[in-house]
């Protein structure tokens, strides 16, 4: 070897040492890096790669009325799991499976042979019957097992089945406010975490992490049970009655915006709602439907000419001659030959169209379009269910003398039920708009408290208390002595408007066809509830709101204030007495009466005995009571001495 | 030139002994849940590495004993020896296949690898050549090209198993031999564009390859495909940290890891001992190659200088590749790590390779 050589060998291997000496650096430089630089991210990453998550379900929070009363709950509803790693008998597992949850022999074998750790027997075996499960469980099939589940219950059936909705297998909130407040109610499932080999297996000496589920979040609504159970009594009557296309009532507390009670018909039953189609959960008509008001829509015509002071309900007098003439066409007066002469308070009593022309007239058509505006119409009321409906308005550019008369007493125009409800709220609760409500405390699901409160929401002061107090006097009127007689309850003093409005159909209207209404409030010198009901074209009677709508306004609010323990009044407007209406009296004070000194009196009323003695030491009603003539009183007998016990 | 007697370079020996205890131990580790799993003994794999680790260090001393300069006279027959081995390995029937590659002869647990009797023969047959033909080196035709014909004939037979990363460590271990013998650096430049040109042609053939690559450079795009292994060597390495989760604490090899105590040994490595245990590994190997190369610089001749460098060489790169692999540096390729990873053959002929290296070490000049 040459002497050049050797030192080029040397060279070369010195190189080749310092290209090993770097690398042995750059491998410890890239390995610091990775377990310091990455090492958090890394190992983040990695511990999710161990855990095994068993979800443990939130369960979901319930819905109550005002008072407590649940409306929604969860009940227990067991689920059939299967581990086919430990399934001994494969087809014989799955044909006895599939005879007691009654499902397809072939669908249960595919599932318990998935080769995954574990398996939801999907749908026949998810939420089944105790006694289904019961059977499952002593069928002892190994690798089967029965685990607690729970799924929805809607305790009221039918009652406030659309604004609840339901929700669906996987407790997910699917309509009504299930859906709006799903995020809410549903809660946070939590987990048991395990460390987990690549196999499934546990890892020894590996700690499990429990996140407990966030249960979620207990609703009280502004629903009062009791007006919805006598709303749902009232339309079930009427249902059966007139046998119409549709029926709905919204009650609401005038000064707040609190819904009390809605019913939308045809109804279902949330538990069992695949019985219907989807068109009859998805529409809630109380919020959902659009139609001509008619004449309910003559309180914000009325409300405004008040407020402008372009008129004075006592003073001013109209002449109906059954007609008017605007822009040279005639509207009808709905009475053949007219109401003749009277004064603007008869013109509302007797809902008259030529008059409610007049105030129209009176307000021109920016103050009146600008009033329907405040009052809502136009827009949606903004309340907390999916599904709000808009309505149409004349458009103002387009509207002229006819389209104007028109709106004045509601033709022409399309609003919602919800609409009318918060506008005419607005005008006897002393002239605010409020935004309607359905969902009012959120609660804390362990401990009861109340977390988060929606309070009342007021959109804007339209008219004042004085303009107010007139229309409430106005429409007590049309109910006292008016065309809404039939919702007439002694003592409470409602007010109210009735309303047939013309279906239309392919731009006419429909012959025979009305969606009559009724609203109302009471008592008229501080109301304390609002209640609109609409029947959609009632068969066999006439279609006229006051006929067929008052009535049931009338009942719903008498017993409803009863049940909100709203006292009588004494300082009403007397009702004008028909031929079928019966008189009222004051119940006289007979205790300490015998019972021959009550027969002498001669008092119109039936009476009832009960009891031994010689005079009478108690009577129902107390005296004072007002009730019908010929009602029937209850006396209880007794002896002197026993009395003064 | 002068010889002296010496004994073995110590540090040398101390080096590959504390390697090859810390690898039957790490193999313990790194399979006992395999081993568990797949033969109900959790011992299996460590069983069998102290086995061959036995059977290695017999070899080793063997070696350690018999003058290197002897081997010169049965370099040709153990080249024919080699590329018969290599040709037999890939007749239907007769190569056991295992991973996807061809590479093993013989019977159930008893089967050697050809192509790693290959690494160690071209080694032996090239510092033969090269130290008796040293002039011709610079030649192209006559010096490079008949021995870049070899190469290339072995290169190809293995690479019909195919086993790219054997083949690598050979082709790159020879060159490095070359290169040390003093062949041209123009001539290099051709080969690496050659070079070049083939790994492309040879990453185009096989598209698994070119997934590797990929999956190297974005291994999150294909988390549970071709990005899988690095991903979970990273998920070992990365909690390790500073001391490690402690011995026998490993949840990677918790059937993570594909084969834990083989090419993803140093992984548990970091992942039970931390950043101290796998810088005590790497400078363990970094002192193998300063005394390997320190041998080859004080070999009394060019012969014993080219087979310590060949050695140390094919030792060396073994040790960047798979450290490489495990830490994300290159892309994956299966290749063991020298004295550590479980394995037969490899173990054993690379420590029969290193009492070659040993013995040289004992007939350095003095400076």
């Amino acid at each position: 070897m040459s002497k050049i050589t050797r030192t080029l060998v040397r060279r070369r291997l010195l190189l080749l040492l310092l290209a090993g000496i770097t690398i042995t650096f750059i491998l410890m430089i890239r390995l610091g890096y990775v377990q310091f630089a990455l090492g958090g991210w890394l190992t983040e990453e990695a511990e999710d790669s161990w855990s095994r998550d068993l979800p443990f379900e939130a369960e979901r929070g319930e819905i109550l009325d005002r008072n407590g009363e649940v409306l929604a709950t969860n009940v227990s509803a067991p689920s059939v799991l299967v581990v086919p790693r430990q399934i001994v008998n494969p087809a014989e597992s799955a044909a006895q499976l599939a005879e007691i949850l009654e499902a397809e022999e072939q669908e249960i074998y595919e599932q318990i042979t998935e080769s995954s750790s574990i398996v939801r027997i999907n749908p026949a075996g998810r939420k089944i019957e105790q006694e289904r499960a019961s059977k499952v469980r002593a069928q002892r099939l190994p690798g089967v097992y029965i685990v607690e589940d729970n799924k929805r219950h809607y305790p009221q059936g039918e009652h406030l089945a659309h604004v609840l909705g339901f929700a669906g297998i996987d407790n997910q909130g699917l309509t009504g406010l299930e859906k709006y407040y799903d995020e809410r109610l549903q809660g946070q499932s939590g987990y048991v975490s395990f460390f987990s080999d690549a196999q499934g297996q546990r890892l020894p000496d590996m700690a499990d992490q429990y996140e407990a589920p966030q249960n979620g979040m207990d609703v009280r609504l502004t629903i009062n049970d009791q007006v919805q159970t006598i709303m749902e009594r009232e339309l079930d009557i009427a249902e059966a009655s007139y046998n119409p296309d549709g029926a709905l009532a919204i009650a609401m507390d005038p000064d707040n915006g609190e819904i009390l009670g809605m019913s939308s018909r045809p109804h279902f039953n949330p538990d069992n709602y695949q019985a219907v189609s989807p068109e009859i959960y998805n529409q809630n008509r109380p919020i959902w439907a659009t139609y001509e008001p008619g004449s309910t829509f003559k309180i914000i015509t009325l409300a405004s000419a008040l407020e402008e002071e372009e008129v004075d309900l006592d003073e001013d007098r109209f002449h109906d001659p059954g007609y008017i003439e605007v822009a040279g066409q005639r509207l009808r007066c709905w009475k053949k030959g007219g109401h003749g002469d009277q004064t603007f308070l008869e013109v509302v009593q007797n809902s008259c169209n030529p008059g409610f022309v007049a105030l129209g007239e009176r307000l021109g058509t920016e103050r009146l379009f600008d009033y329907i505006h405040q009052f809502g119409f136009g827009e949606q009321t903004g309340i907390d269910m999916d599904g709000e409906g808009t309505g149409i308005l004349f458009d103002e550019e387009n509207v002229g003398p006819l389209e104007r008369s028109t709106t004045a007493f509601g033709q022409g125009v399309s609003v919602t039920p919800i609409q009318q409800v918060a506008a005419v709220a607005a005008a006897v609760n002393g002239g605010t708009l409020y935004q309607p409500y359905v969902a009012k405390d959120w609660l804390d699901p362990d401990s009861g408290l109340v977390v988060d409160s929606q309070t009342p929401i007021e959109k804007r002061d339209i008219i004042s208390e004085d303009t107010s107090a007139e229309v409430r006097r106005a429409l007590e009127h049309v109910v006292a002595q008016g065309t809404g007689s039939g919702a007439f309850v002694d003592g409470y003093r409602v007010g109210g408007k009735t309303g047939t409005a013309q279906k239309a159909q392919g731009g006419r209207y429909l012959e025979n066809n009305h969606i009559v209404s009724f609203i109302g409030f009471a008592p008229a010198d501080d109301p304390e509830i609002v209640v609109y009901v609409a029947v959609d074209n009632p068969k066999d009677t006439m279609q006229f709101g006051g006929v067929v709508a008052a009535p049931i306004v009338g009942e719903i609010i008498e017993d409803s204030l009863q049940a909100m323990d709203v006292p009588k009044r004494d300082n009403q407007v007397e009702k004008e007495l028909t031929w079928s209406d019966v008189p009222y009296l004051d119940v006289p004070d007979v205790t300490g009466l015998t019972l021959r000194e009550l027969h002498d009196a001669n008092y119109p009323l039936n009476i009832e005995v009960s009891g031994e003695g010689e005079e009478i030491y108690r009577q129902s009603p107390a005296a004072g009571e007002r009730v019908e003539e010929g009602s029937t009183i209850r006396l209880y007998m007794g002896d002197k001495s026993t009395a003064s016990d | 030139m002068r010889e002296n007697k010496q004994t073995i370079d110590g540090i040398l020996l101390f080096s590959i002994c504390a390697l090859l205890i810390i690898g039957v131990i790490m193999v313990y580790s790194a399979s006992a849940a395999w081993g568990e799993y797949r033969f109900s003994d959790p011992f299996y794999f460590a069983k069998r590495q102290l086995l061959f680790a036995g059977v290695g260090c017999l070899g080793m001393v063997f070696m350690m004993r018999i003058g290197y300069w002897t081997w010169r006279h049965y370099v040709i027959t153990s080249l024919i020896v080699c590329f018969t081995l290599l040709i037999v390995v890939l007749i239907p029937g007769v190569g056991l296949i295992r991973g996807g590659a061809q590479s093993w002869i013989g019977i159930g647990a008893f089967s050697i690898q050809p192509s790693e009797f290959m690494k160690l023969g071209m080694i032996l047959f090239l510092a033969h050549w090269l130290a008796s033909r040293q002039q011709q080196v610079a030649s192209f035709r006559t010096g490079m090209l008949p021995l870049l014909a070899i190469i290339f004939a072995a290169f190809a037979l293995i690479m019909l198993q195919p086993d790219l990363g054997t083949g690598a460590v050979m082709v790159v271990t020879s060159f490095i031999m070359l290169f040390i013998a003093g062949a041209r650096k123009s001539h290099f430049a051709l080969l690496g564009a050659v070079g070049a040109a083939g790994f492309v042609g040879l990453i185009a053939s096989a598209p698994y390859r070119m997934d590797r690559i990929m999956s190297f450079f974005d291994p999150w795009s294909d988390p549970l495909g071709s990005g899988f292994q690095i991903i979970q060597s990273l998920y070992a390495i990365g909690p390790g940290g500073l001391f490690g989760m402690g011995f026998g604490e490993s949840r990677q090899k918790y059937f993570y890891l594909p084969e834990p105590q083989t090419d993803f040994i140093f992984a548990v490595i970091a992942e039970e001992g931390g950043f101290i245990a796998g810088i005590v590994v790497i400078l363990l190997f970094g002192i193998i190659m300063w005394r390997g190369i320190r041998t080859a610089l004080l070999s009394p001749d060019l012969f014993g200088t080219l087979l310590a460098i060949g050695i140390v060489g094919m030792f060396f790169v073994q040790v960047l590749i798979n450290i490489g692999v495990v830490i994300g540096l290159f892309p994956v390729t299966g290749i063991t790590l020298p004295l550590l990873s479980y394995g037969g053959s490899s173990l054993t002929l690379m420590l029969i390779a290193l009492g070659l290296l040993l013995n040289i070490s004992a007939h350095t000049r003095i400076t």
